[in-house]
């Protein structure tokens, strides 16, 4: 393998889980208790935020020596809404049902603040295809976290996994009940938080 | 060139561009956007009326054959009477109707409720005998998802089939969801006026409910007619 794409590579594994978004970052916080009730909408949550912050990133850094170093933070939020409402408007075109399960929430990935993060910290400083891989990267470590937890909210809080029954009848026959502190906001955090933990203690072996 | 200058023509050209790409995204996408609203509406009416099996997916010209095969959009007046045109004088309503062999088997009406975060918007199908509920779908919301947003989904939809709009004395009544599940509850002579609620989301079941109410009271003229002289045939009203 040539040296370039193995630096890629590292490049795009570092925010999966050494500097997870989530979890060792703590930005993104506010969409990640929103979507993670479910694993559906939480997958296509994280699909669609790689997507933003991979372009952004993209963009970013493609513009990044002639951008304005004082109003760079606008021309960002700029590209950023502009790539969120295209992602929008082609997921109410072409998956419309999708669209309608993630309601506000794509609209929302403009304040979600591991986009402006990465290309403020990584595209304004990097090469182009280095901060399309690190887009790529923290898109993946987001989602990681997200699937994770929507597994267990969904798991506990409704007895089922991406939409299907797991929690057989004969279970809520002899009393067990799923969890309704899952479904709630504060499930969430204990779940993010419990998991950042576990992964600040594995790393630091 | 100063720096705040070419900030500012950075700006504009910025601005300029990206207006550009979202007016064309817009402008091309538009058609595609508005045949899925259209298509969505109609299979939602039909999801309501129970022409639908919620299990399997449709292609949308079979959608459109159905809807086309079954359903009458028409209007109702303020006495209750159902009119095709809506050049009438007085407030006219919307009504569809799912006709089969010139028998109609139920009426549907638009809902247009207000929801926690948003407009609730759907629709509930009522049977020919004006009091018996045949079906519910929402096509439209922003309810938070896995929680208000449960109101989509078929198990809660499901749970309005065969409900009552009316008491037990025949008096209306509207249908209500409950604060949990309605065998728990609601006594037993009121379940047949309540659906089981949605955990973690009594706000958007109170604010549905109230939407509810205010829908089937618009069209209560219409129901009672529905109940007292058996409006069955579709060629009697044209």
């Amino acid at each position: 393998m040539s040296e370039s794409t193995d630096k890629l590579i590292t490049t795009a594994s570092e925010p999966v889980w050494k500097n997870n978004p989530i979890s060792i970052q703590y930005l993104g916080i506010c969409s990640a208790l929103a979507v993670t009730v479910q694993m559906k909408t939480a997958i296509i949550m994280s699909l669609s935020l790689m997507f933003v912050v991979a372009f952004s990133n993209l963009t970013v850094s493609l513009l990044r020596s002639i951008i304005p170093r004082n109003i760079r933070i606008l021309v960002e939020l700029v590209i950023i809404s502009t790539l969120v409402i295209l992602a929008d408007q082609v997921l109410r075109a072409f998956l419309y049902d999708i669209s309608k399960q993630l309601s506000i929430f794509v609209g929302l990935i403009i304040t979600n603040c591991i986009v402006m993060g990465r290309a403020e910290t990584y595209a304004l400083n990097n090469p182009p295809i280095q901060s399309f891989a690190d887009g790529i990267g923290s898109g993946m470590g987001y989602g990681l976290v997200l699937t994770s937890a929507a597994f267990l909210r969904e798991l506990f809080g409704s007895g089922s996994i991406m939409g299907y029954n797991v929690i057989p009848s004969s279970f809520y026959d002899a009393g067990y009940e799923n969890m309704g502190l899952m479904l709630l906001a504060p499930g969430a955090f204990i779940i993010i938080g419990l998991f950042s933990w576990m992964q600040q203690t594995i790393m630091n072996k | 060139m100063s720096d705040s200058i070419k900030s500012l023509l950075f700006a504009i050209i910025l601005c300029l561009v990206s207006s550009l790409l979202l007016t064309a995204a817009y402008t091309g996408l538009k058609p595609f956007q508005q045949k899925n609203v259209f298509l969505d509406k109609q299979k939602n009416i039909l999801m309501a009326a129970g022409m639908l099996d919620r299990e399997k997916k449709y292609q949308s010209d079979e959608v459109q054959q159905i809807f086309e095969e079954r359903i009458v959009s028409l209007w109702t007046d303020e006495d209750g009477n159902i009119v095709e045109d809506a050049g009438g004088e007085g407030k006219l309503i919307p009504i569809y109707l799912c006709v089969e062999n010139d028998k109609i088997i139920s009426y549907i009406l638009p809902i247009d409720s207000r929801g926690l975060w948003g407009k609730i918007r759907g629709y509930l199908a009522l049977q020919n005998d004006g009091a018996t509920i045949a079906g519910f779908a929402v096509y439209q919301h922003a309810e938070t998802p896995g929680l208000g947003g449960e109101i989509e989904k078929a198990w809660f939809q499901k749970n309005f089939v065969g409900k009552k709009i009316i008491g037990k004395d025949g008096s209306f009544e509207s249908i209500s969801i409950a604060k949990g599940e309605v065998s728990k509850r609601i006594p037993e002579v009121q379940q047949a006026n309540y659906v089981d609620g949605i955990s973690g989301a009594s706000l958007t079941g109170k604010y549905l409910t109230e939407g509810l109410r205010e829908v089937l009271t618009d069209y209560e003229p219409v129901s009672i007619r529905f109940r007292g002289e058996n409006i069955i045939r579709y060629s009697e009203i044209k």
